[in-house]
């Protein structure tokens, strides 16, 4: 059966300590104020008044419908059969049209490479059978990865525990497929961390409902005028022909 | 009836009709790649099958990119080279002729292509075309449309393959804006000369095979150009060609 991967993140276990972003950013080498995860704080009050904290380890969701491959002019950015959505910085322009695309603003341009930067589940340490840096790091077990079709593995046992609920960020208007799950002892997602309504570039937006739909209007056009053209001389033609035939006949 | 061949006339010489070819070449192949480069759903601008099938072909979109830029830079050398070893002698007087720069002469060039097309489906028979030099309203319309079309197309494209390569887009905003309207510059224009081509292959295929030959052989007969050029016709007479 093909590999499915997710990342399950533990809020109750996160103790803020961000050995996960540390791991992450020496992994990859991201230039300084730049990190590829991140742990949210979000402050709340209690129905008593007291106040929480919950904290929220955050990277790309690796979506099942990824808006930032649907803008992605040159392919860079693809989802690979095992559910990693990930980037080919061969064919990366940097032109940022999947910036805004991304609702978890997980994407942003690397200054010193030129090249969009995100996530990829550390994917070349689990190709060598390795759990991603940020995994291997957490102090408090708080995140934890694996391969949701193996009935074996510890996320499948985590998702199947009928007793802890484990939540997607999605809101009605934004659902499209994450592969994160977090678990949080059963107080509701903060509105803090829900994802934001995908946007696009003017650019993009020129080009999907302007340029694409008006283009494909005048070269369908131009093909049925002179198709039409083509069959209405032909017919005429034929005409002329069995007229001369009719002639001759008589 | 007689078997007198008809009257030639030798209109173009065989560095212009092997330019066109391989403009025509050049267009088929930057069209099909290019076609086959923007992947995304949203931004795309063929079925999804045409990029998977093209990226298929070229063993990755890494190897369709530099086909097509190798493909477009070669086309832009070429022309560059021919204009500029040729500006005197072709490129200028073909300039001359074709650019529709006023509101007026445009005026002009659409009306007589209006009637054009609507003799294509027996409308307005009875209003004739107006006398036409050597090239018809229609062909200046197109060949100013392209000539545009074709320099924004060669613009944009230099930008967006060679940007990403010699400017880092972190350094300053502006680089990741002119690439994302290079692109749609780039997408527009292409479409636009798109549309011109489906008119020009038709007549040339259909309606004027007589022009089809003379892009062969450089050759017209004076017959087709005294019907549909007249005042090439009447120029032609007066340097005493015809």
């Amino acid at each position: 059966m093909t590999k499915h991967y997710v990342m399950l993140a533990d809020t109750t276990r996160c103790i803020n300590c961000k050995a996960c972003v540390v791991a992450c950013r020496a992994e990859w080498e991201t230039p300084l104020g730049f990190s590829r995860d991140w742990v949210k704080e979000v402050e709340l009050e209690k129905a008593d008044g007291t106040p929480q904290v919950m904290l929220f380890p955050g990277r790309c969701q690796h979506c099942d419908d990824a808006p930032c491959i649907e803008s992605c002019p040159s392919g860079a950015a693809f989802k690979r059969e095992d559910g990693m959505v990930l980037q080919d910085n061969c064919i990366c322009s940097g032109c940022e049209l999947c910036v805004p695309a991304c609702p978890y603003e997980a994407r942003w341009l690397n200054p010193e490479t030129s090249k969009i930067n995100k996530c990829t589940y550390c994917q070349p340490r689990i190709d060598e059978g390795l759990a991603p840096a940020c995994v291997l790091t957490c102090v408090g077990r708080a995140l934890i990865f694996g391969d949701k079709n193996d009935p074996e593995s510890e996320v499948s046992r985590l998702l199947n525990d009928k007793d802890k609920k484990w939540e997607r960020l999605t809101t009605d208007t934004v659902n499209i497929g994450p592969n994160h799950y977090y678990y949080t002892d059963g107080v509701a997602l903060p509105d803090e961390v829900m994802p934001k309504q995908p946007e696009k570039h003017i650019a993009n937006k020129v080009l999907e409902n302007v340029v694409n739909p008006v283009g494909a209007l005048g070269v369908g056009g131009m093909l049925a005028t002179f198709i039409g053209a083509g069959l209405m001389k032909l017919m005429s033609r034929r005409n002329e022909v069995n007229t001369d035939n009719n002639q001759e006949e008589k | 009836m007689t078997n007198e061949p008809c009257k030639m006339v030798h209109v173009r010489d065989k560095k212009t009709i092997i330019l066109h070819w391989f403009n025509a070449f050049c267009w088929l192949v930057l069209i099909i790649t290019g076609f086959g480069i923007i992947s995304g759903d949203a931004v795309r601008l063929m079925p999804a099958f045409w990029p998977e099938f093209m990226q298929w072909l070229f063993g990755g979109n890494y190897n369709l990119i530099l086909g097509h830029a190798i493909g477009g830079i070669t086309w832009m050398i070429v022309f560059l080279l021919f204009s500029l070893l040729n500006f005197k002698d072709v490129v200028f007087p073909f300039l001359k002729e074709v650019f529709v720069l006023t509101p007026m002469a445009a005026m002009r060039d659409a009306w007589s292509m209006t009637i054009t097309l609507a003799h294509l489906f027996g409308l307005m028979k009875d209003i004739p075309v107006p006398p036409q030099g050597r090239y018809n309203g229609a062909q200046r319309l197109l060949g100013t449309m392209i000539i545009f079309c074709s320099l924004s197309i060669a613009g944009s494209g230099f930008y967006l393959f060679f940007g990403p390569q010699c400017l880092n887009f972190g350094d300053n905003a502006m680089y990741g804006i002119l690439f994302r309207w290079a692109l749609v510059v780039h997408a527009s224009s292409v479409f636009l000369v798109i549309v011109g081509l489906v008119a020009h292959i038709y007549f040339a295929v259909v309606e004027e095979r007589e022009c089809l030959e003379a892009m062969k052989s450089g050759d017209i007969s004076v017959d087709f150009v005294k019907h549909h050029n007249t005042l090439w016709y009447e120029q032609l007479k007066k340097d005493g060609k015809v």
